[in-house]
């Protein structure tokens, strides 16, 4: 033992719990990837794998949890350990959220069975995909590293897909009106575009997160002070 | 090059039974039945407990396992009879007069409180740290060298046995250049670490810690508590703790003591509950563990 070290297996149980939570959200990331394809092909089989396969990441999520949990009661955790804890917390819940979303898409896809994807819904489906596993590739990037700048980039991305989760919107609205679609395979679609941008949605709050991590500060802060100054403004008035 | 934990040369590493009772429970004594143990069995089986100083009965009711390779914690509120339980697995309360044990602690599978035991060498295998850390008036060398040279080591191997005790103990380094100095010279937390290695100089199976870290400021007691860990490897802890959290970081399993007041106003410590530390201090089984873990009841 160095004299200097202490509380190394602490610390050690810590890092195992980052590289759980980063393996959690590969496993998001491939699911989009997964689910994307089993969307194009309109594939039951592949969409039923993958919402058994959500059965493994509940496992992980409940034992991330259970982790965090004991390490709360056993080793009194201040300053940056009970940061990166309560964190990690969060972070089981956006992810396994995530997860559940990729498996929504998942249970869609039999409901769309017989629709024929013309080449813009194809072609914006494919481009969501892209940019949800982007955007959740760099806020697990961003939580591992413990990269504030990075999670702070995240906002502008999602802006992207949100942007893209529109033009699906019109996409089948115009497919619809144009009867390539019934109205039940519009708004399954519709629902489908929506559960990509809620990827997204989670992503920038794991950004969030990681910048709470590193600075102690969260978004809500900002408003939360605008919200003191009026308090305080009316009980002074 | 001695090996720390072979058996010290030159001293038989038989019974510590003086005359064996019976070829089982010879067969029990020798260093042989701990190895064909496997770990977590239990080291010590205590069943149906009580202690007793004259007529005042200190603890009643202890059954408990104390399982090999782990940390054992005892918490609870002063005067629960944590230490004095303690001081029953080296049979140190033999020392106080009027003390007295009733039920049964077995060793190895062995009553300890048979008359036929060696208490003495029963104190060399479970070891013992105190509260205030107790070197003797001598040098940090002599400290360590004292036990194995009485039992018998070679002065050839004395330096070895010092070099490796201070090594495990997490003092080497800070002492290797001073052997020869005194170890009152050693700050407190230093002291402790050196009564450590003192207690495995003369490798126990066992090391007993009556609240090893009171005395010590936060930074020593880390380092007690890393050590701790470490020594697991090796040796069987048992720790008595008025510091719960300390428990909670480093034992494997905790035992939660009370006390009751009886008609006649007497207190009598007992065990409330036993189990994994985990279990403990995230879903105690015993509502009286709960109000003392979380502070409600002291």
């Amino acid at each position: 033992m160095s004299n200097d070290e202490t509380r190394t297996q602490f610390q050690t149980l810590l890092e195992q719990l980052r590289t759980d939570l980063v393996h959690m959200g590969a496993m998001v990331i491939e699911g989009i990837s997964a689910v994307t394809e089993a969307l194009l092909a309109v594939d039951v089989a592949a969409s039923d794998q993958i919402v058994t396969a959500d059965d493994e990441l509940d496992l992980l999520s409940l034992e991330a949890e259970e982790m965090c949990i004991e390490m709360l009661a056993l080793q009194q955790p201040v300053a940056i350990d009970l940061r990166t804890i309560v964190t990690d917390l969060k972070m089981v819940a956006e992810i396994e959220r995530s997860g559940d979303l990729v498996t929504n898409i998942a249970k869609a896809i039999p409901r769309i069975q017989g629709v024929e994807l013309e080449p813009r819904l194809r072609g914006l489906i494919d481009r969501m995909r892209e940019q949800a596993v982007k955007l959740f590739g760099l806020a697990i990037d961003a939580y591992s590293e413990g990269d504030a700048g990075l999670a702070s980039a995240l906002g502008d991305l999602d802006d992207r897909l949100d942007d893209l989760h529109n033009d699906f919107i019109d996409t089948v609205f115009s497919s619809r009106t144009d009867r390539l679609l019934t109205t039940q395979q519009a708004v399954q679609l519709a629902v489908i575009g929506r559960f990509y941008e809620r990827i997204g949605d989670h992503a920038v709050n794991i950004g969030e997160r990681v910048q709470y991590l590193v600075t102690g500060e969260l978004p809500e802060h900002a408003g939360a002070q605008r919200a003191r100054a009026r308090r305080e403004a009316e009980s002074a008035g | 090059m001695v090996n720390v934990n072979e058996p010290i040369a030159g001293r038989r590493a038989e019974s510590f039974v003086s005359v064996p009772i019976s070829d089982d429970v010879a067969a029990m004594n020798t260093e042989h039945a701990t190895d064909q143990q496997s770990p977590h069995d239990a080291v010590f089986a205590v069943e149906d407990l009580e202690v007793y100083y004259g007529e005042f009965r200190a603890l009643k009711d202890v059954s408990l396992d104390i399982n090999m390779h782990e940390v054992t914690a005892f918490i609870g509120p002063s005067g629960c009879g944590k230490s004095t339980f303690l001081r029953c697995f080296n049979r140190m309360n033999d020392l106080i007069e009027g003390a007295r044990v009733e039920g049964r602690i077995d060793y190895h599978g062995v009553d300890l409180y048979d008359e036929r035991v060696d208490p003495v060498e029963v104190r060399r295998r479970v070891g013992m740290v105190f509260q205030k850390p107790n070197p003797f008036p001598k040098s940090i060398y002599d400290n360590i060298a004292y036990g194995p040279k009485l039992a018998g080591a070679k002065k050839g191997d004395l330096d070895d046995i010092v070099e490796r005790s201070l090594q495990r103990a997490a003092l080497w380094d800070e002492v290797k250049d001073r052997l020869k100095s005194s170890a009152y010279g050693l700050s407190g937390g230093q002291q402790q670490r050196l009564c450590i290695a003192r207690a495995i100089a003369v490798q126990p199976d066992v090391v007993l810690m009556d609240e090893p870290c009171s005395a010590l400021d936060p930074i020593a007691t880390g380092r007690i508590e890393e050590l701790i860990g470490e020594l697991t490897s090796d040796y069987t802890i048992v720790i008595v703790t008025h510091n719960m959290q300390q428990a909670a970081r480093v034992s494997d399993r905790t035992a939660f003591f009370s006390v009751q007041l009886n008609d006649e106003g007497m207190r009598t410590g007992e065990l409330i509950e036993v189990g994994e530390t985990r279990a403990i201090f995230t879903n105690p089984a015993d509502s009286r563990t709960e109000a003392y873990i979380t502070g409600k009841v002291g």
